[in-house]
This record gives C-alpha cells, sequence and structure tokens, in this order.
C-alpha cells in the first residue's frame, strides 16, 4: 500500500522479518495455567515494533497484519490474481452510465461482540473518512458523490466521475457502534484495544513491545479458520529470527535480507520463497523544485533532461541487482512494477537506456557538458558550476548506501562528481520536501492498482501544496492522461493510457528505477501446508492483500511440537541456583557482619 | 609494556593502512571476493556480504575509530581543561557556578545524551566527535580543577603573582604545565572510552554508515546476519580490535596511575 | 557538618539538577531539525489546515518563554506528549516498558556486585596470586569489551542452532506461555539469564577491580595495623575491618554508576529483543520518535540524579565522619 513508503519505505529491502511460529511455543512449557494443550497456534515474529491498532493512525507493517484480519473490505483482491471478489458485499452492480454502484452485503457477517454487519457500518466508515480527510483512506473513495442504504443489506454509491475505484478501495470497515463514540479529536489516540471487527481472527493480548496474540473466529463469514491463534512476536535482530526459525521456534520468516534468506536455502525442512511484490527502488532526481518552492536549491544541471538520460546510462542495473540484492528481484524500468501485470509497460528493447558510458559521456560532450578546468568534473555549459551532485542515501537502509558506492563510481566515469550523504528519513524527507537536494536513492511499494503511483508525478502532488512528489516532476500531457485513466472503466484502455504515462516518465528521466525486489521469505514447509500465494504463481505467501493464507493454513502432522525445551529449562536452573545461590548466601552474611563491625566499633 | 607495544601495533596499522590493503577494498565496486568468504589464504579474515576483505575493512577501521577516539579526546581534554583550570584558578562564584555546570553533566546519562545528540545533529562522522567530545569532559574539568587548586597554593606561584604576573601568564607558564601530565594520564583512559562510545553510537546506526570504523562493520555484521550465516570472520576481528585498543589503553592508564598514585605501591 | 544539614544540602543539589535537566531538555528539543508538526504530517498524508491545527496543539507558534512555561508545566503534571509513533500519551508508552528494564537492571546489578565484590575482596587478599592475576586480566578484558559484542557472542554460544541452544533467542517470555505462578516466573527467568549475564559480565569487572584496590587501601590503614597486633587472625581483620570500611566507595560506585548500567541496559536490549526502555529508546530513534525520546531521556535523567542521591545519602550514613561529625 502506498501508505507504507514512509514506513516499510523503500519495501523489502527493509529488514523486517515475520515469522509464524508453531504453538509449539507454548506446548513446549509446562503451563498449568497457560494455553490448553493441542491448541493450533502460529507465532509471527518480527523486527518491527507494532506501532497502534487504530487504523487511521497505525502505519507499521504489522499493524496492517492485524487489520488484514480483523476487518475485511467491501470487496476483497482475489487470491489468485487480486480481481474484485466478494468481500463485506457479496454482489455488486454498475448503473449503465457508470456513476451509481449497488453493493449487496451479506447477511452472515457478525462483529466479534456479535452484532450483525450491515451497511450502515459501509456508510459509517466512508462517511467518516470523506468528512474527517483522513490522510490515509481517503484517495481510495474520494470519487464519492453519495451514499445511501436503503436497506440493511444494501449500499449504494454514486461518484462524481465513471471510475473502476470503488473496487480496488483497500479501506478497512469498521463497526459504526463502536466508533461513533470516538470524536475526531480522540480518533488521533484513541487505542482501539483490542479491535473489534468482522475478519477470520480477534485480537486477545498485547503486551506491548513483545508480541500480541489473535484467537480464531469459528463464525467467520468465509469459514472458520483451520488454526486456533496465532502470535505475533517482535524480535530485534533478523539473526535471531533465523535461529529461531531453524530450530523451529518461529515457522515463518518474511522480508528477510539475501544472507540470512541463502542460509536458509540448504536447511532440511525449510521452504524458501522469493515473493512477487509490487515495489521498487529509485533514485530519483529534483528536476525542478524552483518552480514551486522560491528557495530551492537543486542543480541546475538536472533540469536538463540530457543530464538526466546520460546518467541513466551510467547505473549498471544488472550489476547493482547482482551485487546489492544478490540476484533476488528484477532490473528496473518503469514506475509500475511488473507485479501490476495489466498495467506494467515493459520499454522495448531499443527505448532502452542501456549501460554505456561512452554513450553518456558522448551525451554530455553533445549538450556541451565539458571539463573546462581539467580536473575531472564536467562544468555546465556557461562554464560555471561544476556537475557535482548531493546524493542522498538512507542510513536506514543498508542497501542504498552500498548501491551509492557503485553509482559514484560509475558518474566519476562520466566526469560527474556525486558527494554522498545518508540521512535518516526524516531528514532527508524534509530535505525533499525543501527542494533541497540534487539526487536521492529511495523506493516505493505501490498499491496494486497503479493510480497511486501514477499520481505522484503529477503536477499537484509537489510540494508545497502537494506531498507525494520527491522529484517535482511536472507535465501537461501527463496530468491529462492521469486524469483520463482515472475514469477509463476499461481495463485494456486503461492500459493503454498507463503505458503511455510510463514511456513519458521513462525517458524524462526523472527517476532510474532502479529494481524491483522480491520479498524473501522462508518456512517451515515441514510443519505447515495450506500457504496461498497472492497473487498465483508467485505472489506473497502470508497476506499480500488479504487473509487467504491464514484461513486455509493447517499442520502437516498433529503434535509435531518438540519437548526438547524442556530439558534445556530444568537444566538452565539447576546452573542458575547453583551459582547465585550461594553467591547471595555469601552476600548476606557479609552485610550481616558488617553491621556487627559498625556496632563493634560503636 | 603490554598496553603499550599493542597501541604501537595498531597505530602503526592505522597510519600504514594504504600500504597494507588496498583502499578500492573499501569500496563493493573493487571488492574481488565472494559472498561472506570464510577465511582463506586470499581473504585471511574472509569476506563480507559484498564480498570485501574483512581484513582491509578491519585495517581501514582502525584509522576512523583510532581518529574518532582521539579526536573526541581532544576536544574533551580541550573542554575539560579550560573548565576545570578556570574553576580552580579563579574560584569564588564562578568556581562554584562551572563545578555545578560540570556536576550537572556529570550525572546526565551518557548513552541517552549521546543518543538524543546524535539524533538531533544528524549521522555524520563530524557530530560522532562532537557528540562523544561534548558528554565526556565533566571528569576531566573535575581532576584538573583539583589539581589546579593545589597548583595554585604552591609558593613559587604565589611569589609570580606577588610579581605581578598576570592571570594569563600565571595560567599558561605554571599552572598548565603542572596540570599537562595529569591531563595526559587521564587523556589515555577517556580515549578508551571514546573508542568505546563510537563503537556503541555506530552500532546503534548513529554513525556514518559512508566511513568505514571498528563499529559500523560490528552494526552491518549485526544487521546483515553474520551469526544466523554462521559468519564469525565478519564478528570476531573488529570486536577483538576493539577490546585490544582498549584494553591496550586501559592499561597504560592504570600503569600511569599507579605511578602518579603511590600509595598502591606500598607494598 | 551536622547530618540533617548534608541531607538537606543534597536533597537540594539534586533538586537543582534536576531543575537543569529539565531546561536542558526543553532546549535540546527546540534545536530540531525541522518542524516536529510537519515531520508528523509528512508521514501521515495530511492536508495543510491539518498541519498547522498540529502546530497549535504542539504549541509551536508561541514565544519561546511561554513554551517553556508550558512545558514544565505538562512535565510536572507528567505530561509528555503524545508520542510520534505510537500515538498514544509518552508516558503510557513509558509505563508500559518500565519493569523489564527494572528487572534487567536490578539483577544485574546485584548481580554484578556481589560477584565483583568478592573476586575483588578474594583478589586483595590473595594479591599477586594467580587468582589475583587472572581476576585482574578478566575485569579489564570485558571492561573493554562492547557489551552489546559480548552480547552477540553469547547469543551464538548459548542461543543460536550452531551453538548450544540452552536458551531462548530474545524477548522477555514464550508467547503463549504461562503467563502467571511458578512457571511464568521460571519463564521469564530463563530469557532473562543471558541479557543479564551479559550485562553482569561487562559491569563486574569494573566493581571487582574498585573493590580490590579499596580493599589494598584499608588494609594498610593504622587501624587494621593495630587489628592485627591485637592477634587477630588475617581472616577476621579482613572480615571484621577491613572489608566494611572499603564496601565504603565500592557501594556508593554502584549507585553512581547506574548511569553506565542504563547505557548497557540499551544496548544489550537491543542484541535480545528485551522490550524494557532501552529497547523503546531505540525504537523511538529509528522512528525517530521526538516526544518519546525527550521523555525517555527526562526519565533515565531522573533516576539517575535520584541514585546519586541515595548514594549520597548512603555515603552520609556509613561514613562515620558524616554521620558523627
Amino acid at each position: 500500500m502506498s501508505r507504507w513508503r514512509s514506513l516499510v519505505a523503500a519495501g523489502a529491502a527493509a529488514a523486517t522479518i515475520a515469522g509464524l511460529t508453531f504453538g509449539g511455543a507454548a506446548a513446549q512449557t509446562p503451563s498449568p495455567s497457560g494455553s490448553a494443550a493441542g491448541k493450533l497456534t502460529f507465532t509471527i515474529g518480527d523486527d518491527n515494533d507494532l506501532d497502534s491498532m487504530n487504523p487511521f493512525v497505525a502505519v507499521e507493517a504489522p499493524a496492517f497484519q492485524i487489520f488484514f484480519l480483523t476487518y475485511d473490505f467491501l470487496v476483497n483482491l482475489s487470491q489468485e490474481d487480486l480481481s474484485p471478489s466478494p468481500g463485506l458485499a457479496e454482489s455488486w452492480d454498475q448503473s449503465d452510465d457508470g456513476l451509481t454502484w449497488t453493493f449487496q452485503i451479506r447477511d452472515d457477517a457478525t462483529w466479534h461482540d456479535g452484532q450483525p454487519v450491515t451497511a450502515h457500518d459501509v456508510e459509517y466508515t466512508y462517511n467518516r473518512i470523506l468528512e474527517e480527510e483522513q490522510g490515509s483512506f481517503i484517495d481510495y473513495i474520494s470519487l464519492i458523490d453519495t451514499i445511501e442504504v436503503p436497506d440493511d443489506q444494501t449500499v449504494v454509491i454514486t461518484t462524481k466521475e465513471p471510475t473502476l475505484q470503488l473496487l480496488t478501495a483497500l479501506v478497512f470497515i469498521l463497526p459504526e457502534h463502536i466508533w461513533k463514540d470516538i470524536s475526531t479529536e480522540e480518533a488521533g489516540t484513541f487505542e482501539n484495544n483490542p479491535p473489534v471487527g468482522s475478519g477470520p481472527f480477534k485480537v486477545v493480548e498485547w503486551e506491548k513491545g513483545q508480541f500480541y496474540r489473535m484467537e480464531s473466529v469459528p463464525e467467520y463469514w468465509g469459514g472458520a479458520p483451520r488454526i486456533d491463534e496465532f502470535v505475533y512476536r517482535i524480535f530485534n535482530n533478523e539473526d535471531a529470527l533465523v535461529q529461531a526459525l531453524r530450530a523451529g521456534e518461529v515457522d515463518f520468516a518474511d522480508s528477510l535480507n539475501a544472507n540470512p534468506f541463502n542460509s536458509l536455502k540448504e536447511t532440511t525442512g525449510i521452504t524458501t520463497h522469493e515473493a512477487n511484490i509490487p515495489s521498487f527502488d529509485e533514485i530519483g532526481f529534483n528536476v525542478g523544485a524552483n518552480d514551486t518552492i522560491p528557495d530551492a536549491d537543486g542543480h541546475p544541471a538536472l533540469l536538463d533532461v540530457r543530464v538526466r538520460q546520460a546518467m541513466a546510462h551510467a547505473v549498471d542495473k544488472q550489476v547493482i541487482l547482482d551485487r546489492v540484492l544478490q540476484g533476488y528481484g528484477t532490473i528496473g524500468t518503469t514506475i509500475v512494477p511488473p507485479f501490476s501485470a495489466a498495467y506494467h509497460y515493459e520499454p522495448a528493447e531499443e527505448d532502452l537506456f542501456q549501460f554505456d558510458l561512452e554513450e553518456a559521456n558522448r551525451i554530455l560532450d553533445e549538450a556541451g557538458y565539458e571539463d573546462t578546468d581539467g580536473d575531472d568534473v564536467r562544468e555546465m555549459p556557461d562554464g560555471g558550476e561544476p556537475l557535482r551532485f548531493r546524493y542522498f542515501v538512507r542510513s536506514e537502509n543498508n542497501s542504498t548506501v552500498q548501491t551509492s558506492q557503485f553509482v559514484q563510481d560509475w558518474f566519476n566515469q562520466i566526469g560527474i562528481a556525486t558527494e554522498v550523504e545518508a540521512l535518516d528519513d526524516t531528514t532527508l524527507t524534509d530535505a525533499i520536501f525543501e527542494g533541497k537536494y540534487d539526487m536521492f536513492h529511495w523506493g516505493w511499494f505501490p498499491d496494486p492498482d497503479p493510480d497511486f503511483i501514477l499520481s505522484i508525478f503529477t503536477c499537484g502532488q509537489r510540494p508545497p501544496d502537494g506531498i507525494w512528489s520527491d522529484s517535482f516532476y511536472c507535465d501537461e500531457e501527463y496530468d491529462r492522461m492521469y486524469q483520463e485513466q482515472k475514469t477509463v472503466a476499461d481495463v485494456a484502455e486503461r492500459a493503454q493510457v498507463i503505458f503511455e504515462m510510463q514511456k513519458k516518465v521513462y525517458e524524462d528521466a526523472p527517476y532510474i528505477v532502479l529494481y524491483y525486489d522480491a520479498n524473501l521469505q522462508a518456512y517451515r514447509s515441514d510443519r505447515w501446508t495450506g500457504f496461498l500465494n497472492q497473487p498465483e504463481p508467485d505472489g506473497d505467501l502470508l497476506s499480500g492483500y488479504g487473509n487467504y493464507t491464514f484461513v486455509n493454513l493447517r499442520p502437516v502432522t498433529k503434535g509435531a511440537a518438540a519437548d526438547e525445551e524442556e530439558g534445556g529449562s530444568a537444566f538452565t536452573w539447576v546452573w542458575v541456583g547453583l551459582v547465585a545461590g550461594p553467591l547471595l548466601l555469601v552476600a548476606v552474611a557479609l552485610l550481616i557482619r558488617r553491621r556487627k563491625g559498625e556496632e563493634d566499633r560503636a | 609494556m603490554a598496553g603499550l607495544i599493542i597501541l604501537g601495533f595498531f597505530l602503526i596499522v592505522a597510519l600504514a593502512a594504504p600500504l597494507l590493503a588496498d583502499s578500492r577494498g573499501l569500496s563493493p565496486v573493487g571488492a574481488t571476493g565472494g559472498v561472506l568468504d570464510p577465511p582463506s589464504l586470499d581473504y585471511p579474515m574472509g569476506t563480507d556480504d559484498l564480498g570485501r576483505s574483512v581484513l582491509t575493512l578491519t585495517i581501514w577501521g582502525s584509522r576512523i575509530s583510532l581518529m574518532v577516539g582521539f579526536f573526541a579526546t581532544a576536544l574533551s581534554m580541550v573542554i575539560g581543561a579550560v573548565i576545570g583550570i578556570a574553576a580552580g584558578y579563579y574560584g569564588g562564584w564562578r568556581e562554584t557556578a562551572m563545578m555545578r555546570f560540570t556536576d550537572w553533566f556529570l550525572v546526565i546519562p551518557f548513552l541517552p545524551l549521546a543518543i538524543v545528540l546524535a539524533s538531533i545533529l544528524g549521522r555524520s562522522l563530524f557530530n560522532i566527535i562532537l557528540v562523544i567530545g561534548i558528554t565526556s569532559w565533566p571528569g576531566t574539568a573535575r581532576l584538573v580543577r583539583a589539581q589546579t587548586l593545589s597548583v595554585k597554593e604552591r609558593p613559587y606561584v604565589e611569589r609570580a603573582r606577588a610579581l605581578g604576573a598576570g592571570d594569563w601568564h600565571l595560567i599558561t607558564r605554571h599552572i598548565l604545565p603542572n596540570v599537562f601530565p595529569l591531563i595526559f594520564a587521564n587523556t589515555i583512559l577517556v580515549v578508551a572510552i571514546a573508542i568505546l562510545s563510537e563503537t556503541t553510537l555506530s552500532f546503534l546506526g548513529l554513525g556514518d554508515p559512508l566511513r568505514i570504523s571498528w563499529g559500523t562493520i560490528l552494526e552491518f555484521a549485526f544487521n546483515g546476519g553474520a551469526a544466523s550465516r554462521g559468519a564469525w570472520w565478519w564478528l570476531l576481528p573488529p570486536g577483538v580490535a576493539i577490546v585490544l585498543v582498549v584494553l591496550a589503553f586501559t592499561m597504560c592508564g592504570y600503569a600511569l596511575d599507579e605511578i602518579l598514585n603511590p600509595r598502591l605501591r606500598r607494598r | 557538618m551536622g547530618a540533617r544539614r548534608y541531607l538537606t544540602a543534597k536533597v537540594v543539589q539534586a533538586l537543582f539538577t534536576l531543575a537543569f535537566v529539565l531546561v536542558f531538555n526543553f532546549f535540546l528539543f527546540r534545536i530540531l531539525p525541522g518542524n516536529p508538526a510537519q515531520i508528523l504530517a509528512r508521514q501521515r498524508r495530511l492536508p495543510v489546515e491539518a498541519v498547522r491545527e498540529l502546530e497549535r496543539d504542539f504549541g509551536l507558534k508561541d514565544p519561546l518563554p511561554q513554551q517553556f512555561v508550558n512545558y514544565a508545566g505538562d512535565t510536572l503534571r507528567a505530561n509528555f506528549g503524545i508520542s510520534f509513533k505510537f500515538r498514544r500519551p509518552v508516558g503510557e508508552v513509558i509505563q508500559g516498558r518500565i519493569w523489564p528494564t527494572v528487572l534487567l537492571v536490578g539483577v544485574a546489578t546485584i548481580g554484578s556486585t556481589v560477584i565483583g565484590l568478592l573476586i575483588g575482596i578474594y583478589g586483595a587478599w590473595r594479591r599477586g596470586s594467580g587468582f589475583d592475576m587472572g581476576s585482574l586480566g578478566f575485569s579489564l578484558v570485558t571492561y573493554a569489551m562492547p557489551e552489546f559484542w559480548l552480547g552477540m557472542i553469547l547469543l551464538i554460544l548459548f542461543a543460536s542452532t550452531s551453538g548450544l541452544e540452552l536458551f531462548p533467542l530474545g524477548n522477555i517470555r514464550t508467547p503463549g506461555g504461562p503467563a502467571s505462578g511458578i512457571a511464568h516466573l521460571l519463564d521469564v527467568g530463563r530469557h532473562l539469564f543471558l541479557p543479564a549475564l551479559t550485562l553482569i559480565l561487562a559491569l563486574l569487572g569494573e566493581y571487582a577491580l574498585i573493590m580490590r584496590s579499596s580493599l589494598l587501601d584499608v588494609m594498610g590503614d593504622d587501624y587494621i595495623v593495630t587489628a592485627r597486633a591485637k592477634g587477630l587472625r588475617e581472616a577476621q581483620v579482613l572480615r571484621r575491618h577491613a572489608v566494611p570500611n572499603a564496601l565504603l566507595p565500592t557501594v556508593t560506585l554502584v549507585a553512581l554508576n547506574l548511569g553506565f548500567v542504563v547505557s548497557g541496559a540499551i544496548t544489550v536490549e537491543t542484541v535480545f529483543s528485551w522490550p524494557g526502555l532501552g529497547l523503546l529508546t531505540v525504537e523511538a530513534l529509528q522512528a525517530p520518535d521526538y516526544p518519546l525520546l525527550q521523555g525517555l531521556f527526562l526519565l533515565f535523567s531522573v533516576a539517575v540524579i535520584v541514585a546519586n542521591l541515595i548514594a549520597d545519602l548512603i555515603y552520609g550514613y556509613l561514613d562515620p565522619r558524616v554521620r558523627v561529625a
């Protein structure tokens, strides 16, 4: 989802780990008071902490894990190919003029507290988002004009323009009877613990900074999950998680780095998977912040499309993919990832900016950027400012740091100097927002629907009025096409427009899209089966955009829990006792003596 | 003695880094090894996840680590000496104010303060030096003040004052030369602390990831899955180097301490 | 100086230090790059009006003195603002993480003090022996070790699959495991063992060294010589006279050392995913969550100031010169 940028930012390269643990953990420890034996439990591990259970404020991935399982969408994205499929709405209908949508709400859905889910909840949720302009969700439903509820099972929505937007709206439907008591002001800090939803799992325990636990909801309209509960554990160290997976303490590791992923490949009982996700990393340029921000200070050479194209020729994406990502992912080209198969445009071979330093040098020579003072750095055509760019990378993401060392080397060879600086995300966001940068390395994790990622190149998104543009790219023709694609209701027709848009951005090169990274996952295939890719054939095994895996997941064999830990536990405690006991005794003895000594002297 | 030898060794390594290892080996572009190769004849300490020789990284890392250690210490010494001498020399309300200020700084827990400062100032080598420098001076200031107080009362200082010597003359000609040995002894211990601090701050991601120090190597190793891959060669060299250097500084410091504090040598 | 005057002086001094920390904390976070309201908005796609509203909430448009008065008032009322990351009051977020740190730091402090003192005493008593030299070397080496590095090594050795797998890899308890009773305590203990051991190892060297040298100091004093002359056995001299007096500086050091222990806890908690204030600090740092950082910084400072005060009071109580005179 688009809003994950600020958090998972750059997507999969971030060292997030999610793991599913076999219920072993509970079964392994002798537990007179704990959960009953024989319970089927998952534990998801992560090195990212949960921020909030309130969907209006949460941004971290573990929170979305909860939302996917707690709440439903009005219309789901199907597991096979992300096409619209029944969610809380079992069917829907678009009027002939394309402006009116009628959704039939299923009558077998209930909130976790027993109340029925009705059309009013949908109406309430959408209205609240529209009225409060809830930033993370409003873009999905911004074209809504009116919402009416003729009866409890029917929602009629009219839109300002014909659109398919409502079928891909990733908006969690919230229960009106809970949220109506939460005012706009309170919503910002409302804890929402536990969240009441209509999904297949509900939160039963949250130990902050440690884990949360969810239990299955057998009454779920989509069928009862086959597991009883799962736990999401928070680690702070990828190593520890990988070890936990190996030891069987954790059964699923998500978003791994290449190294640990490689180390798991040879392990028996563990299967690895390179999941196709909508994610890419780019080098972005400041192509005109001065247009909207007077005191912006981007380098003038970057306004010249030829300079950007020359730089695009000077980046060997294959080397970066092989050396930095160790080959996991594919070479990047355009801004709509291949994940959105219907909309991804791949430039023809002859249109690609091939890695060719001579060509890059030729373009720059031709454009009049020459090294006039013999320092191996080209100057502007007027002989003034040298082509020396500030190049910001993310201190939070080591891949960007590593990439910069390659890019710097290549750029040196075409007479462009770069000053690489690692910034934290906040500082980098500030620099971009103020237009005080030349180039940077960051990434996006777009929605399956390309609308959002296309929107960031529109003129209106440029700061300070807009928020999402980080290249200050602005092109009238592009903006026109953006509006056009929003209202074309035919997929193939819309794709044509979107292809043109991608082609334009590729050629104008405000971005050099480096690679589409993969989400590296590993799991205990000796224990669990029933994982579902979303989408087929190689999508995410956990929650891509739904709860499919969690509902379908089941153990390979029953009672696989090992009791090896128990021995360790007993052993440990004998050990601790042996060491600590005498020490304590001595300490007490010493203290007593000390008091006595004092009395003696007194 | 052992301390001096170790120190000498690492100083030579740091100074001779360009002779011992090609600096191209620091950049992934120039790296020639495989991914996480175990130690071999070509790579005596194996390679990291970008195919860089860990030995090369550790050798070049010594430069940054020692440099941060020395510069941060120098900064800390200057602040500590100025405040300590000023407080001790002038006395009165100025002394009270300065020493109270020192005491305040002394109680503020070091790492939280350093984290806050570093996160506000941004991540760079200079800021790391700055942060360590301005968090580690109070101990020195107290020591210097005490010494200044005792030097101030010595007869020849009194005499010089009676002869009309100015403050500046007294401080630079009489106080400083007498306080200096103490500052120097203290320096050695502070360097050890500064190097450890650099390691810790870098480990927490507050260092400059573009400048290889022992701390950043450890950070990369921790975040890069060194342990899960069983890549002990990635974790051990920088760690052992830190332990040796800090140990060497501490030993020299204690050795000096024993010389300066004869009471311990009684038996 | 009378006992009461000593006490009063120390308390007043601590209060002044507190005030200093408060002022310092205020200015520290006013020199932040950027505008907190804007940073917050950037992460949440807020419209411009909402940003202005946030600025009002933060009081950023007020003149500085007014801001300070508001800040001081809020702080005294334990209102530290809303965490950027968790979107809950900072006080509440911190509260949820206090106990793991108290447990870890407490156990580590007690463990390292007791073991460190014993090593120091024995080392001083048998000065120059193999034990003395060995423990001295050990103390110096652990002192020179970054505690997180030690933690990682212990983790590989005792918890990883390539090691002995005796202990869990992280966290404070087994999720879904026992939540109460003996089983719960045992579970927490198992998780506590490695992080506590790391901190104990990192700390005890210093305590051993201090105890050793302070004991050596004391043993040359006149009254010890007198005690020996009275014909007391060496062990008795040590136990009844030397050790109690040598304890004084060491005990004081333990309290004074809290700041150092807190620093250690930050990195050790990170290595072991121990869900305490240290880990929270690192999370706040990564966000970055300035209100939370500010609250944590204040809390750490206050804890250390209080510990110092306690050290002073203990010192005053134990040192006859202060107590009696």
